[in-house]
């Protein structure tokens, strides 16, 4: 799509958003899907980002989208 | 598991508050609160990194309705770096040092108050996000970075 008609799709979305209360936009806006791996365990704790990161990279499917590029 | 609502945003905000509890909504739900219109799974949080403060989450989480074992609960109340909690009413991630922010009071004092939630600046969601490197997050910015300015042209 050309960039310019893109952002005025968006423009339209956030202006269509503004429209609507903050109780109306969290009850669009959160969703739950399961996602392997990462929802199987009711707690995780990483000493820093970057352990996360690596562990993320190590044990996630890679179309999670939780890997770095 | 339900998806997360506004009830439970609001019991976040006035059980973190009854316990003084210093924090901000950060990543793709504080977009959310700020107004930008996307989907996402779970709350992110960026709590204040104290010893008062972790106190104060722990006894917050407990009320929420977390069960959080003793080690679990020392290792909040150290603040490690990340804690994904899936163990209670809803999903929440404690993000103590998200990447690209320099500290949490320079966070603090660019916040934005949404019906009383304490959001971070969209300047600070983004900084966060592009720092993260993550190709989800990749995927995702341009319309972010679109939004950004959107909301500042609105101010």
């Amino acid at each position: 799509m050309d960039q310019r008609l893109q952002e005025k799709e968006w423009i339209e979305e956030f202006e269509a958003a503004a429209r609507r209360p903050l109780q109306q936009r969290l009850k669009y806006a959160f969703i739950h899907t399961y996602k392997p791996v990462l929802d199987d365990e009711p707690y995780r704790s990483f000493e820093s980002l970057e352990d996360y990161r690596r562990w993320c990279e190590e044990n996630l499917p890679i179309w999670l989208g939780y890997a770095r590029v | 598991m339900p998806a997360f609502d506004y009830r439970q945003a609001q019991e976040i905000r006035d059980v973190f508050a009854k316990h003084g509890v210093k924090y901000l909504f950060i990543g793709k739900s504080g977009a959310i609160l700020l107004g930008y219109p996307d989907t996402t799974q779970d709350a992110d949080v960026f709590p204040l990194r104290s010893p008062e403060n972790g106190k104060a989450l722990v006894l917050s989480l407990k009320e929420l309705g977390f069960r959080l074992t003793q080690d679990q609960a020392s290792e909040i109340e150290r603040g490690k770096d990340f804690v994904q909690l899936k163990n209670g009413p809803f999903d929440l991630d404690l993000v103590f040092a998200p990447d690209g922010i320099e500290s949490f009071e320079d966070a603090w004092n660019r916040r934005v108050e949404v019906e009383g939630f304490p959001v971070s600046h969209p300047d600070d969601i983004i900084a966060s996000k592009e720092a993260a490197h993550r190709a989800k997050d990749r995927e995702s910015l341009p319309r972010l970075k679109a939004y950004r300015d959107y909301w500042k042209s609105r101010k």
